[in-house]
């Protein structure tokens, strides 16, 4: 039940639908009634990403195929995914490896400059002993695309993997880490925002299993929806048998800033072990009134008001970006997405 | 402290499971399995008229239409539906006049459960003592139901559902399905086709119910299923406070009971439902036999302001499999969940509740608490979602957690949606284990493990205790402690 089944397929009944329960909020087979042809090859040009200049090397694919590539597994690495072709679908696949010992951060971004493609990236990450990767993933779809990122993420005992993913959303769009947690010592971050206006629907989805004694998970997704928004939230974290000294701890909060927005959340905790100290918190609602009020008491326009706000809010997950450039483009990027630039 | 000295009493002196006992009464049952006849046979034995039974024949033509759902976290085998009784009763000629035709064997029963059956006994304890009215069912009949008199002196009817279809038709048919429909899932369209009896409760307007109404289900018979049905509804400002409690004998097979609870609530209407759930939960060694609870149980509170307020503590039964809702209609109107579900040995339970906010303001409180232990399973899963419509909706969530031991397991899968952007929305939940400094402590100043864990537990489960009315809330508090008794060490 997949994306990538359906397009290499062609079959439609291959995609999941809102029976499947883990999409239930994101609706692939009563949206694509038809699947549009493969984008074909581009030869011209390719602008530049977003996180130009902070990448020491880059792997590129365009319209599906791999223009540039990079095998640097260590340092800051650049993995784009443009889609230039309109009305075409577009499959990828990539796999990454951060061999044991080394660092790697991974500028990752998804640009949508064509319309209404249908994408559908797969990543297959292994970190290794005592590695350490950042990914930073920014989604900039089209309105009218549909767009599903699938990351696996294999972690060595003592691995420290982070992530941040900040998207603005598409027609329909999903983007899932699956993280297999051995503990050991092992230290997972995952974090995410969504700012979400008009029509446009996202989903952050992932699932981190703790199979080992002494792992440590910290999440923290942060959105703001508005218009006739809609953004979904699953959270799970599993803790095996065994998986003794789990500590998890899951935060998802949201803003609903208009009348027709909608927020679908589901933060599970699937629990098999009994030393473990798990939590969840989720908050879902409006900005505060007073706060608001108080704003535009000292002058400051209500749409001004809301946006500062708005960018406060987020700001803590922009915060936990450990890699400086590419937080400040991270933070650019939410002030432009909410009309604050300074 | 007195409260805990007693616990810690009440579990060093009881067996695991007392009300495990069986009795011998000849009881009349329907041919075993299912089928139009069947249907036909418990509608013809309850004397009821043509449209219950074109009722509960839909249902059961809709029921064969159905997929049983699958989507809980609970295993177990598959249920023949035609290897079940699903009508028996204590054979009488004629329905009791007065308690002094009941089966003294059937009192003895009740007496034994400690259930007072008779009123002169109720009323004969100490001065002051709370009363309340009680239904009692067994098997597939009510047997009695106590201060009917009394309640009807100030318009209140309380009575077995049989009873009303034939007494009060017109209420009947306005509310029964109305609040759950026939085909509204597997087990309620079975028990729309099916049910046998259950209680029937209806406040008139502006009526305080004097007393605690309460309907104590027992299923006695082997290879039998229990399908009550239960109605209530409060009219325009009316209160009642109605308690349920449930046992089973301790038997090898597994037994479904599968229930419908319907409540309707009208303008400034408040229902407070509280049960205490001790069906047999299985051995707990092998995991065998027990009853399966699985239960549909919805509050629609219509009326502007109304509030209604679901208790449970879920000690018993194989597998729980339950989620009391409120659907929140009527503008202001409030609903309540307290939870507290106790898994050992091998019981599992899926349970939790739906808060459907559909009016402006209205609010909810979810306070759910699962202890797990032995190799049991315990899962919260819950819905709180909000219309459009739903301006100014506030829900607070909490679903807490406790393991003791390695092979249990705890779940929570809460559902939020939420639709319009003057609402709030909070849940918080944790997981964890019972802490090793508070045992310590505790066991440093002369308390044995089981008695440490069972002060612990009732800190934990407090907030919930606290909503029961005070007589359930002991016996509560007793349940618990027992139903944890062995799981640690």
């Amino acid at each position: 039940m997949t994306l990538s089944t359906a397009l290499k397929t062609g079959d439609l009944s291959a995609l999941p639908s809102r029976r499947d329960e883990d999409w239930r909020w994101t609706d692939l087979r009563g949206l694509l009634k038809t699947l549009p042809p493969v984008a074909p090859a581009h030869d011209g040009e390719v602008p530049a990403g977003p996180f130009a200049g902070l990448a020491d090397a880059e792997t590129v694919f365009v319209n599906g195929r791999r223009v540039a590539a990079s095998d640097a597994a260590s340092g800051v690495v650049a993995l784009r995914f443009v889609a230039l072709a309109d009305k075409a679908s577009q499959g990828a696949s990539h796999a990454l490896v951060v061999k044991p010992g080394e660092s790697l951060v991974l500028l990752e971004s998804h640009e949508g400059r064509a319309g209404a493609y249908v994408s559908d990236v797969v990543l297959d990450i292994a970190v290794g002993e005592g590695a350490s990767l950042e990914r930073i993933v920014l989604v900039d779809d089209e309105a009218e695309a549909v767009n599903v990122v699938t990351a696996d993420v294999i972690l060595a005992p003592g691995a420290k993997f982070a992530q941040t993913v900040l998207t603005s959303g598409a027609r329909r769009q999903r983007i899932e880490t699956r993280v297999r947690h051995p503990g050991a010592h092992a230290q997972v971050r995952l974090d995410g925002a969504y700012l979400l206006d008009a029509q446009r629907h996202a989903d952050l989805t992932s699932v981190v299993t703790h199979s080992g004694l002494d792992g440590v998970t910290s999440q923290l997704t942060k959105g703001m929806v508005t218009d006739q928004a809609r953004g979904v939230f699953q959270g799970r974290i599993v803790v095996e048998k065994g998986a003794d000294q789990t500590d998890a701890r899951m935060g998802h909060h949201a803003l609903i800033l208009s009348d027709k927005a909608e927020i679908d959340a589901k933060p599970e905790l699937l629990i098999f072990a009994d030393d473990v100290s798990c939590a969840h918190g989720n908050t879902i609602g409006a900005l505060d009134d007073e706060v608001l009020f108080y704003a535009k008491q000292r002058g400051i326009p209500e749409a001004d008001a809301k946006a500062m706000l708005t960018v406060a809010f987020v700001g803590e997950v922009i915060e936990r970006i450990e890699h400086e450039g590419a937080r400040e483009v991270a933070a650019a990027w939410v002030a432009r997405k909410l009309g604050s630039e300074a | 402290m007195a409260a805990v000295k007693e616990t810690v009493e009440t579990v060093a002196a009881l067996e695991k499971y007392e009300h495990g006992f069986t009795t011998d009464i000849e009881q009349e049952f329907a041919p075993k399995g299912l089928s139009e006849d069947i249907v036909r046979f418990i509608s013809a034995k309850k004397d009821e008229p043509q449209w219950m039974l074109d009722w509960r024949l839909e249902a059961y033509r809709r029921w064969l239409e159905l997929e049983e759902p699958t989507w809980a976290k609970v295993n177990f085998p598959k249920i023949d539906y035609q290897d079940s009784y699903y009508y028996a009763a204590p054979s009488t000629k004629e329905g009791p006049k007065s308690l002094d035709e009941v089966d003294p064997e059937i009192l003895a029963v009740y007496a034994k459960l400690g259930i007072p059956l008779k009123e002169q006994e109720v009323l004969a304890g100490v001065e002051g003592a709370p009363r309340y009215a009680v239904d009692a069912v067994f098997d597939s009949v009510s047997v009695v139901t106590t201060f009917k008199k009394e309640l009807a002196a100030v318009g209140v009817i309380f009575c077995s559902m049989s009873e009303a279809v034939r007494e009060h038709p017109e209420l009947v048919r306005q509310y029964l399905g109305s609040v759950v429909p026939t085909s509204d899932n597997y087990f309620a369209c079975l028990n729309s086709a099916v049910f046998s009896d259950g209680s029937f409760v209806y406040i008139p307007p502006g009526v305080r119910c004097p007393m605690e109404l309460s309907t104590y289900f027992r299923i006695n018979a082997k290879d039998s299923g229990q399908f009550e049905r239960t109605l209530i509804i409060a009219d325009k400002g009316a209160y009642v406070s109605y308690l349920e409690g449930c046992t089973a004998p301790m038997r090898d097979e597994n037994q479904l009971h599968a229930a419908v609870v319907e409540l309707v609530l009208l303008d400034d209407a408040e229902i407070k439902y509280s049960t205490v759930q001790n069906w047999y939960p299985g051995d707990p060694e092998t995991g065998k036999g027990g009853i399966y609870n699985f239960v549909t149980k919805r509050a629609d509170c219509r009326g502007d302001r109304s509030k209604v307020s679901w208790t449970q503590v879920e000690t018993g039964s194989a597998i729980t499999w339950k989620y009391p809702s409120c659907v929140l209609r009527g503008e202001g109107s409030s609903g309540e969940f307290y939870s507290i579900a106790v898994t050992n040995g091998h019981q599992q339970a899926d349970t939790g509740t739906k808060m459907i906010h559909l009016g402006a303001n209205t609010r909810s409180r979810i306070v759910a608490k699962g202890i797990s232990a032995g190799k049991s399973t315990s899962t919260y899963r819950g819905l709180v979602s909000a219309h459009p419509k739903a301006k100014g909706a506030r829900n607070f969530t909490q679903c807490d957690s406790l393991l003791i031991g390695k092979d249990c397991a705890a779940h929570t899968v809460p559902y939020i949606e939420a639709r319009n952007g003057q609402s709030v929305f909070e849940h918080e939940a944790t997981t964890t284990r019972l802490s090793d400094d508070q045992l310590f402590y505790c066991q440093q100043r002369g308390l044995n493990q089981e008695e440490a864990v069972a002060l612990l537990v009732n800190g934990f489960v407090k907030d919930v205790l606290q909503q029961l009315p005070m007589e359930f809330a002991v016996e509560a508090q007793k349940l618990v402690a027992i139903s944890l008794e062995g799981s640690v060490g």
